[in-house]
């Protein structure tokens, strides 16, 4: 039988680059490497999880018990704004990022991303977003408009300073997210191996190429809103101002029409790893592998067209509340097919249920909750009470933590040991798992019973004879064991990234083409570019006579990217741009602008 | 290492699962012990109703999806576990279309069921209320942060508490006067928006005599949380009916006698600027033009009203008496302003507010 030793043998690619990476800060300053940008990303988003969750933490503190005072009005609200803003964006959408950062060329056997000074540039962008919009707390206070930012909330009679720095923010991550996805779309349409057809794409890959286009075409219409409101309260325009003709319903619908493909966004990515990790320590085939691709694909286009459901309460009128009604009842269908292909695969199975495969297989059910609790407020006469409730909050936690999470705590134990070379402590591994889940449930589970009794969001106090406080309790009690489990992961990493047993090229038996290569992979990635024959290529060469992977006689000769300093440096010109719409300082902005300008020319006119 | 200990290893495998499911129990006992004074579960409204009916038809649809998942999930984890030192690879099993069909269809199927119902209910909430039956319309607004009430055809302009009448319909014409909110009592049915430059419409026929608490259910800045409402459904006869409490309300406020506490109270009230934000029918009215975006609810009658500052406090002399002195001590934000009123005065226009019930 073949095996990953054959791989071995082979010699290295000759190199051609203009200029070798240097060591150091300004490496990382200016790589263009996608797995130095996957790694940036990864650590920013695991900064973004330990904000969001100290956030979350101190917000629960105020929650415990009723009639509290220790963060009260707009300290809560801020709270509550940041940590949603925080793990949307700081937290999940990077640590989506760093994976497909990392194991999207990887896993269709490319060098690099399609444009790797802009993958750069989206990292910049993104980081000196996340930067601007905390240091609101150090120059204003944080925004407290609630992530969902509904106007007039955040115009200037009602919203403080802090709301300009929160869609400045917000606007910088935008356009990061958008050059990303085109970016990503290109590569993985482009730069696969020879024989890796759409169907052999890995279905991590695809859905992060679903992904993709959500951000390309979700992110403008967001980018669009935040522009009117950065009008309204910067120029004195008139975008949400009810009382000269403006309408605050205009926010909403440009909000939600990237809100919800946002949630997928956030979600899709996790089903993927799911779809890798179950039939990995299945040793089994995902069951109804095209099933699972077209209906993620479905989801894809069936999200833009639901966005109305978050507006049930407005006012819409009984044929548009209809409508959507019917959209968003519609997407249960292909979701359902994911789950159900899941269990196909795990029937049969050979289960190995090291700490990934746990978080996996329990993926499956919490967010099969998730989606069974939205289906309930797919219908809007019942939504009416559910809206603006715990229930909402209990649904889309156990979506975005139960799944999106747990999806991505399940692809760190599975993909971490490529990065590093190193498996994680499965002993921590599994007490970060128990202890996670338990909090979880325990945090999120009561919220259904909240909502059902009347428990508005976002409220920082709650009177004592409302009859929530056991639940409220409890929620805070499970917050207690999630940070705990989320610290214990934090300390896995770092010893075992030093200590922990080395992984060697393919330490679960995989599938993909990732695994056939060294971990760390080296700079070029792969020695040889490999020709694919099936959708479980490395499997195939494994264990399917026939399909072996042949190591080629001749070195290739490759072209690899020179670092650059150019991608930086526009980013930090964008930054100047907002810096001057923030603080009134037109000649920053001015500044800004013709550095963008002059950058991009000399970016273009950059040998690689 | 002790992980290889297979008693240890099943102890530490089986002893989280136990111990949730025990924590849970014991925790769902505690909290169905609770009284639930805002439960979705029990209307007292038609709409409510409605409200209720998909939950209890969601939910049961959802357990069933539930339990068929949970128990193949179950199962199979249970079941087909790599035992050691077995090698044998699995059968390579790559899906069966059959099965696809099969768990695309039935669901859709189960979809329409659910909206054809979905479509019919919306369409109910939408009606319009009988315009041959008796109909109290009451315009009400929402402010930072509290709820004001229009009875236009009555004639009165109260806050906070919405009094209405069982068996009889009731409208509400729904707006806002700064930013977004939402009003909710959940015995009553769903909450809608109240949004600046839109009229909402919303509509129910309430069947329990009672009071019932609710509060605003959109974020609307700091005091968010401590904006409350309350609605009183009043009998349709008797000492206590719905007429007898428009009757009161249409009257002026009543007169202090002279020399009394309450009318020192009053002079107080009318000397320390309440008035720029503040009307008391017969003693100094606010025109409705002359209201600003600070402007406050309509004292005539507060003395009335079981709670003050949107169902904040109890409404006792003591608590108005704080709440007068220092309003943002209770509620963040409060746009109220802090008048610096001595221990005095402000226990004088309490009493003199709170007399006018
Ligand atoms: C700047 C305008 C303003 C001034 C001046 C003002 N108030 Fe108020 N008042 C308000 C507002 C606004 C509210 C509603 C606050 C809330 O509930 O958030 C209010 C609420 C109240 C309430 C509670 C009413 C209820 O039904 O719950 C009382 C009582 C009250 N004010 C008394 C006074 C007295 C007495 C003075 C003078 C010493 C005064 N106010 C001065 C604006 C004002
Ligand atoms: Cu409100």
């Amino acid at each position: 039988m073949a095996s990953i030793a054959d791989f071995a043998g082979a010699q290295p690619p000759v190199y051609h680059q203009e200029r070798e990476s240097k060591y150091g800060l300004s490496d990382w300053l200016t790589t263009v490497d996608h797995k130095k940008i996957g790694i940036l990303y990864g650590i920013s988003g695991l900064a973004g999880l330990a904000v969001g969750g100290l956030e979350a933490l101190l917000f629960r503190i105020q929650l415990a018990q009723p009639d509290q005072h220790i963060f009260v009005g707009d300290q809560f609200n801020g709270l509550v704004t940041m940590h949603a803003t925080t793990m949307v964006f700081m937290a999940v959408m990077p640590l989506i990022a760093a994976i497909s950062n990392y194991f999207v060329p990887l896993m269709i056997g490319a060098r690099d991303v399609a444009f790797p000074r802009l993958n750069a540039f989206s990292y910049w962008t993104f980081l000196f977003g996340v930067l601007l919009m905390h240091s609101s707390l150090i120059f204003a206070e944080f925004p407290a408009a609630g992530w969902t930012g509904y106007a007039p909330l955040t115009t200037k009679p009602y919203g403080a300073g802090g709301i300009d720095f929160w869609w400045a923010g917000l606007a910088m991550l935008a356009i990061s997210s958008m050059i990303a996805g085109v970016n990503f779309v290109v590569t993985i349409l482009n730069m696969r191996a020879p024989g890796m057809t759409l169907m052999r794409v890995p279905v991590l890959a695809w859905m992060i190429l679903v992904v993709q286009f959500l951000l390309a075409f979700s992110f403008p219409p967001v980018t669009v809103g935040l522009i009117l409101l950065a009008f309204d309260r910067t120029f004195g325009s008139v975008f949400y101002e009810t009382s000269m003709g403006g309408d605050p319903h205009l926010w909403q619908h440009l909000f939600w029409l990237f809100g919800h493909p946002e949630v997928y966004v956030l979600i899709l990515p996790s089903m993927g790893i799911v779809s890798e990790v179950l039939p990995v320590f299945s040793r089994k085939p995902l069951f109804g592998h095209h099933a699972v691709i077209f209906s993620g694909i479905f989801i894809g286009f069936v999200g833009f067209g639901v966005w109305g459901h978050h507006m049930f309460t407005s006012g819409m009128g009984p044929i548009a509340d209809a409508a959507f009604a019917v959209t968003t009842a519609i997407i249960a269908v292909p979701t359902g097919v994911k789950i159900f292909n899941w269990l196909g695969t795990l029937v049969h199975a050979k289960m190995r249920l090291t700490t990934a495969m746990l978080f996996a297989v329990t993926f499956i059910p919490q967010f099969t909750i998730g989606g069974l609790s939205g289906v309930m407020h797919a219908s809007p006469p019942l939504d009416l009470q559910q809206h603006d409730s715990y229930f909402v909050v209990a649904h889309f936690h156990y979506v975005l933590v139960g799944g999106a999470l747990t999806g991505l705590f399940a692809g760190a134990y599975f993909y971490l040991p490529k990065i590093t070379g190193r498996l994680l402590d499965e002993t921590l591994g599994k007490i970060h798992f128990w202890m996670f889940i338990i909090g979880f449930n325990l945090t999120f589970f009561p919220m259904h019973l909240l909502g059902n009794n009347g428990m508005p969001r976002r409220i920082f106090t709650y009177p004592a004879d409302a009859g929530w406080n056991t639940e409220n309790m409890i929620g805070t009690i499970g917050v207690v064991f999630q940070v705990v489990s989320v610290l214990i992961f934090f300390y896995n990493m770092m010893v075992s990234s030093k200590k922990g047993a080395v992984a060697g090229s393919d330490p679960w038996d995989a599938n993909t083409l990732e695994w056939m290569i060294p971990s760390p992979p080296p700079v070029h990635n792969f020695d040889f570019t490999p020709v694919v024959l099936s959708e479980r290529p490395l499997w195939d060469h494994k264990y399917t006579p026939g399909f072996e992977i042949t190591v080629p006689a001749q070195r290739e000769e490759i072209h690899m990217p020179s670092y650059s300093w150019r991608p930086i440096i526009v980013s930090g010109f964008v930054l100047l741009v907002l810096i001057g719409l923030l603080s009134h300082i037109w000649a920053l902005s001015v500044v800004g602008g013709v550095g963008i300008v002059v950058g991009v020319y000399f970016w273009v006119s950059e040998p690689v | 290492m002790t992980w290889s200990l297979p008693h240890f290893r099943r102890a530490v495998a089986r002893a989280p699962g136990r111990l949730l499911a025990l924590v849970a129990l014991a925790l769902l006992a505690i909290a169905c012990n609770e009284a639930h004074p805002r439960n979705t579960l029990q209307p007292i409204a038609d709409t409510g109703d409605i409200s209720a009916w998909f939950y209890h038809m969601l939910l049961w649809v959802d357990v069933v999806i539930l339990v068929l998942v949970m128990g193949v999930w179950t199962f199979a984890v249970l079941k087909y576990r790599q035992r050691p030192g077995d090698t044998e690879l699995p059968p390579q099993d790559f899906g069966n279309h059959k099965l696809e069909l099969i768990w695309t269809v039935l669901p859709t199927i189960i979809v329409i069921a659910i909206t054809v119902p979905t479509v019919g209910g919306i369409f109910k909430l939408a009606e319009r209320p009988d315009p041959n039956q008796k109909i109290i319309v009451v315009e009400i607004t929402g402010k930072q942060w509290w709820w004001e009430f229009d009875y236009i055809k009555e004639g009165i302009n109260t806050a906070n508490e919405l009094h209405v009448e069982a068996g009889t319909q009731v409208l509400l014409h729904m707006t806002s006067a700064d930013v977004i909110h939402a009003w909710w009592v959940p015995r009553l049915g769903g909450k809608r928006d109240a949004t600046p430059g839109r009229r909402q419409d919303m509509h129910f026929i309430a069947r329990e005599v009672g009071t019932f608490d609710g509060q605003c259910a959109e974020l609307c800045g700091a005091s968010h949380a401590l904006m409350g409402t309350r609605i009183i459904v009043h009998p349709p006869a008797g000492e206590d009916s719905y007429q007898h409490w428009v009757e009161e309300q249409q009257e002026k406020a009543k007169e202090p006698a002279a020399g009394s506490p309450e009318e020192k109270g009053r002079k107080v009230f009318l000397e320390k600027g309440c008035v720029a934000c503040h009307s008391i029918a017969g003693v100094a009215e606010l025109a409705p033009g002359a209201r600003s975006r600070t402007s406050g609810p309509n004292l005539t009658h507060v003395g009335g009203r079981t709670r003050i500052a949107a169902n904040t406090l109890e409404n006792n002399v003591d608590n108005l008496a704080k709440w007068i002195k220092n309003p943002q001590s209770i509620k963040p934000g409060a746009l109220m302003t802090n008048l610096g009123l001595t221990d005095e005065d402000a226990k004088a226009v309490a009493t003199y507010l709170f007399s006018l019930k």
